[in-house]
């Protein structure tokens, strides 16, 4: 019995950290779809990327978040999305920790292609990391104990 | 023994290659219905804050800026606030905070000869009042007017000369 509510409970964290991670996506890929342009700007802020790759990530970066984000709500394909989510999600760190050691101090563009904002980057790493710790999580889930039911080169047959 | 070792690798790429072929086609697709389409690649240098509209660029280097303050070859001018200049400036910079240039203009820039060597700063990368002020002095007769992008943090950081107060 005991057992039983363990492994709810343990379901029921695992399905909202899922969903949670997925509205986050969708949410933050809303402003930046239906303004590219906005959107490469803020990436060219940042000063990350040669001149080229800018434009292509402000038109693809937007729709690869909904996609994932829209995968894990629905809660298919979920060791792709997982593993997408947790690479994005560090390089969106990484480009933070870069820019806030170097002093720029520029706009997030992670929720919103406004460039008023005053920009908070301690707010934005932190953010990020609460996130970085969910999809944590759900690649552990998905990858190591097999929460999504699919054979998992980790575990050992029963 | 581990079980079928693989199978969700496996199972994972082949669904990163279909998501990442939704996003292409959507991506795409998007940009080629919508009204305001982007390039797919910008010259991004050229479309630089700091080129006017006649094509010349403004931008200052740091070393370049730090060498003519070192010279006492270079007036710098603040573009911020009022309230920002006194919190902290370059040192010996003017106050002219671009939103009241037009009628600040003149006590500021008092004593400055038009030939002498102008730069412009505000603070981020993004901040564009450096830039602006730098037009307005230029058609007010200055020919030689430089913007330091980001100036106030970049001065900073690299430890050259500040002062606080007015």
């Amino acid at each position: 019995m005991k057992e039983e509510i363990r492994q709810k409970i343990s379901m029921s964290l695992y399905h909202g950290a899922r969903i949670v991670l997925g509205i986050v996506f969708v949410y933050a890929s809303y402003d930046k779809i239906l303004h590219p342009a906005a959107f490469a700007k803020i990436i060219y802020n940042y000063r990350i990327l040669p001149d080229e790759l800018i434009n292509l990530s402000a038109l693809f970066l937007p729709w690869l978040e909904l996609t994932i984000g829209s995968l894990l709500i629905i809660g298919v394909w979920l060791p792709g999305s997982v593993f997408i989510s947790n690479i994005l999600l560090i390089i969106f760190f990484c480009a933070l920790m870069y820019n806030k050691a170097r002093g720029l101090d520029i706009s997030c563009g992670c929720f919103s292609t406004s460039l008023d904002d005053a920009p908070q980057s301690n707010l934005y790493i932190l953010r990020d990391f609460g996130f970085i710790v969910i999809s944590l999580y759900l690649f552990v889930k998905v990858f190591i104990t097999n929460s999504a039911g699919i054979k998992s080169p980790f575990r050992r047959t029963p | 023994m581990t079980f079928n070792s693989g199978q969700i690798w496996m199972k994972t790429i082949k669904q990163i290659f279909f998501i990442a072929l939704i996003v292409l086609v959507a991506g795409f697709a998007s940009n080629m219905l919508r009204s305001d389409k982007i390039p797919l690649v910008e010259d991004w240098s050229a479309k630089s804050n700091l080129v006017t509209s006649s094509g010349e660029n403004l931008e200052i280097s740091l070393a370049e800026a730090s060498n003519l303050f070192k010279k006492g070859g270079g007036a710098f001018i603040d573009a911020r606030s009022r309230a920002e200049y006194d919190a902290g400036h370059i040192k010996g910079a003017k106050s002219l905070p671009y939103k009241e240039a037009d009628w600040k203009f003149v006590e500021a820039m008092d004593g400055i000869s038009e030939d002498s060597a102008l730069i412009t700063y505000c603070d981020g990368e993004t901040c564009e009042l450096s830039m602006e002020l730098a037009i307005f002095l230029r058609n007010t007769g200055y020919k030689n007017v430089k913007v330091l992008s980001n100036g106030w943090s970049v001065w900073k950081q690299n430890g050259l000369p500040v002062e606080t107060g007015e």
